[in-house]
């Protein structure tokens, strides 16, 4: 396991930012989360570090020593497909083996079977590991592919959007799995998801990326609770932020523009009228759809709330968070 | 108008024949369609084969066709498996089988590797590549015996160029040894093309995704080819292999055109031999025995062929 850094790296398709002058460092034994939307660069990042892709800019280092120019396999990272990438004319098992039959490994057949048995296990497949990798449904392949890295020792695991075609059990299941695994090993790990409970259950930490650009890097609490951006406290928190425009409660800072709340900083009982438009029960939480004005808001209600639609209640913010006409935070 | 091609079809059906097709049933429908290939098949395919079969019981001749009709049995069947030139025919189709599949494989999947590793007018190459196998079998064979003159053929001059030996010391032809080479290399510079398209279809099948997967796990472009690529090509390419190989088995019209089976009956392939005896010795019973029995070697051969590449498609 092994310390990856990136300085100042770019990359573009055409005129495509695809990464803009990233700097991270990916510390040793650290479960590292990529935030964004399709588009953001996450894919090309993971690319860059594989080696697949070359950077027009930047360095990329792994334990100190420059890797720019080497080929994926000198590198000695293992990589999780976004689109999966099975061997099609090969079974489950020969795809879980192949990366510990190469000749720099050279495993001994023995330790090759156990490993195989011991991922599959943990992955859920040991049933299939005698199909053919198409024939499969595609959340059993996205487990082979999670394996197929797996199996491996390598300096960094890169894994991209692993889990979005499983179904919500298994997703929960493999999430709390993956991160023991990781921990169990003291694995260097740079995940990619758009989705903000992978990131927040998973993450030590989580960087947060808009169109090719690194916006923050933190931890899930700073990021969630010290987002620098709109973009960025956009990305984490459900129900999503409430953003409205600074003027709506009286107090905010001089330059504000507008106030993002989370149902956390609206406390119920003083304030501005708002009016009850919809209470949505949904099991683990209960959601409060109110009008403020011409301003719509949700927020969460105990469980048990007698509110009802048509109620009206007052609402007013706490330690909400300002944003500038930019998008930045005004602290 | 609102007007859809069908509702004009079915304006323009005259009544009686819409309401004739009205009454049949979705299947009656279905026959209807068929029937008409299905006659087809039967009169120009099955047919002729019950045909066949029938006559290499028989002394047939197609040339006197008033003389009395006789049923010799297995006969004809026991004097073709017992005659020594027949044997050697099938030898000469068995070394033109097997070399020209030989060097087409080799040399197509070469080139269709080669076209694959994107360089810049590939597509241009793949279309001179191409040409030999757009242009007629009896033209090949015709053009290829002046390539093959001693004294003015090119390819006699390039041999000696590279050789040293005298062009007219050697024909291609005429030889004894070197007649059955002679065919050979012209079907395969003919047919080579053919077996790199397919190859180049299944190389252009593998996702590069594919082949980053195995640079990631560590796998040298060696290990790449050997353990994915090869593989993954060897359905089709198998598949070329039975298309070729099925052809060459009845290739007749460039032999005939080059060496028409000579010297003497060195390169006198099955089908070559067949036609001589239908249709110069008119022994029309004879030759039927001598077509059922190649049919049936082709057909079991395919078969067992089918069943492995179905094998490999599934594994
Ligand atoms: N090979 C490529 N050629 C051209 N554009 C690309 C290529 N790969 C990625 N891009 C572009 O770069 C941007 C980032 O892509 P990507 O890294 O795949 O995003 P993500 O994985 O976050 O969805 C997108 O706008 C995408 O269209
Ligand atoms: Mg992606």
């Amino acid at each position: 396991m092994a310390e990856v850094r990136l300085s100042n790296v770019s990359k573009s398709f055409g005129t495509t930012h695809a990464v803009s002058e990233m700097d991270m460092t990916i510390a040793h034994g650290e479960f590292l989360v990529l935030l964004g939307p399709t588009g953001a660069g996450k894919t090309t990042t993971l690319r860059l570090i594989a080696g697949l892709e070359a950077p027009d800019m930047g360095d990329i280092r792994i334990d100190g020593r420059s890797v720019t120019r080497e080929t994926p396999a000198q590198r000695d990272v293992a990589m999780v497909f976004q689109q999966y990438s099975l061997y099609p004319h090969m079974t489950v098992r020969e795809n879980l083996a192949f990366p510990l039959r190469s000749p720099i490994l050279r495993t001994p057949e023995e330790e090759v079977r156990r490993k195989v048995q011991q991922v599959a296990e943990t992955l859920q497949i040991a049933h299939k590991l005698d199909n053919k990798a198409t024939a499969l449904s595609g959340g059993e392949m996205q487990r082979v592919s999670i394996g197929r890295a797996l199996v491996r020792d390598p300096a960094i695991y890169l894994m991209d959007e692993p889990l979005s075609s499983l179904d919500a059990k298994l997703r929960s299941d493999l999430r709390v799995e993956l991160k023991r695994i990781q921990a169990e090993l003291g694995a260097t790990l740079l995940y990619v998801t758009h989705d903000q409970i992978e990131a927040m259950t998973m993450a030590t930490r989580i960087g947060v990326l808009d169109q090719g650009r690194l916006v923050q890097i933190g931890t899930p609490r700073e990021i969630y609770e010290n987002p620098v951006s709109l973009y960025v406290a956009g990305r984490l928190g459900q129900p999503r932020i409430n953003v409205l425009p600074a003027g709506v409660f009286p107090g905010a800072p001089l330059g504000a523009d507008r106030i993002a709340l989370r149902p956390e900083h609206i406390r119920i009982g003083a304030g501005q009228p708002a009016r009850v438009v919809r209470v949505e029960h949904l099991g683990d939480q209960t959601r409060l759809h109110l009008t403020l004005g011409d301003h719509a808001l949700t927020t969460l209600a105990d469980p048990h709330t007698p509110l009802e639609t048509g109620d009206v209640l007052s609402i007013e913010p706490a330690n909400a968070l300002y944003f500038d006409a930019t998008g930045a935070r005004i602290v | 108008m609102t007007d859809s091609t069908l509702d004009r079809v079915a304006r323009a059906t005259p009544p009686r024949v819409a309401r004739r097709i009205r009454g049949l049933s979705d299947r009656a429908i279905a026959w209807i369609f068929v029937a008409p290939t299905i006659i087809l098949l039967l009169a120009v395919n099955i047919f002729p084969l019950i045909w066949t079969i029938y006559l290499s019981f028989t002394n047939y001749r197609a040339n006197r066709p008033n003389a009395e009709v006789e049923w010799v049995g297995l006969r004809n069947y026991q004097r073709i498996l017992s005659d020594p030139e027949i044997w050697q025919t099938m030898q000469a189709t068995a070394h033109f089988l097997f070399w020209t599949l030989f060097f087409q494989v080799l040399i197509g999947f070469a080139l269709a590797w080669l076209i694959n590793q994107k360089f810049r007018g590939n597509n241009l190459w793949t279309t001179i590549i191409v040409l030999p196998m757009m242009l007629s079998p009896a033209v090949v064979g015709n053009f290829w015996t002046f390539l093959y003159q001693p004294q003015i053929g090119i390819f006699n001059n390039i041999i000696s160029f590279f050789s040293g030996a005298d062009p007219t010391s050697f024909s291609m032809i005429g030889d004894v040894r070197l007649a059955p080479w002679s065919i050979v290399i012209v079907d395969t510079w003919m047919w080579t093309p053919f077996v790199m398209l397919i190859c180049l279809a299944g190389l252009r099948s593998i996702p590069d995704s594919i082949y980053e997967a195995a640079e990631c796990d560590r796998a040298s472009k060696w290990r790449q080819f050997w353990t994915i690529t090869v593989p993954m090509v060897l359905p089709f390419l198998m598949l070329a292999v039975l298309f070729r190989g099925i052809e060459n088995f009845k290739m007749f019209d460039l032999v005939v055109q080059l060496t028409g089976g000579g010297p003497g009956s060195t390169t006198e392939l099955t089908s070559i031999n067949l036609k001589r005896e239908a249709f110069e010795k008119w022994r029309t019973g004879y030759a039927s025995a001598y077509a059922v029995i190649l049919f049936v070697t082709v057909f079991g051969l395919a078969s067992i062929y089918v069943k492995a590449l179905n094998r490999v498609k599934n594994r």
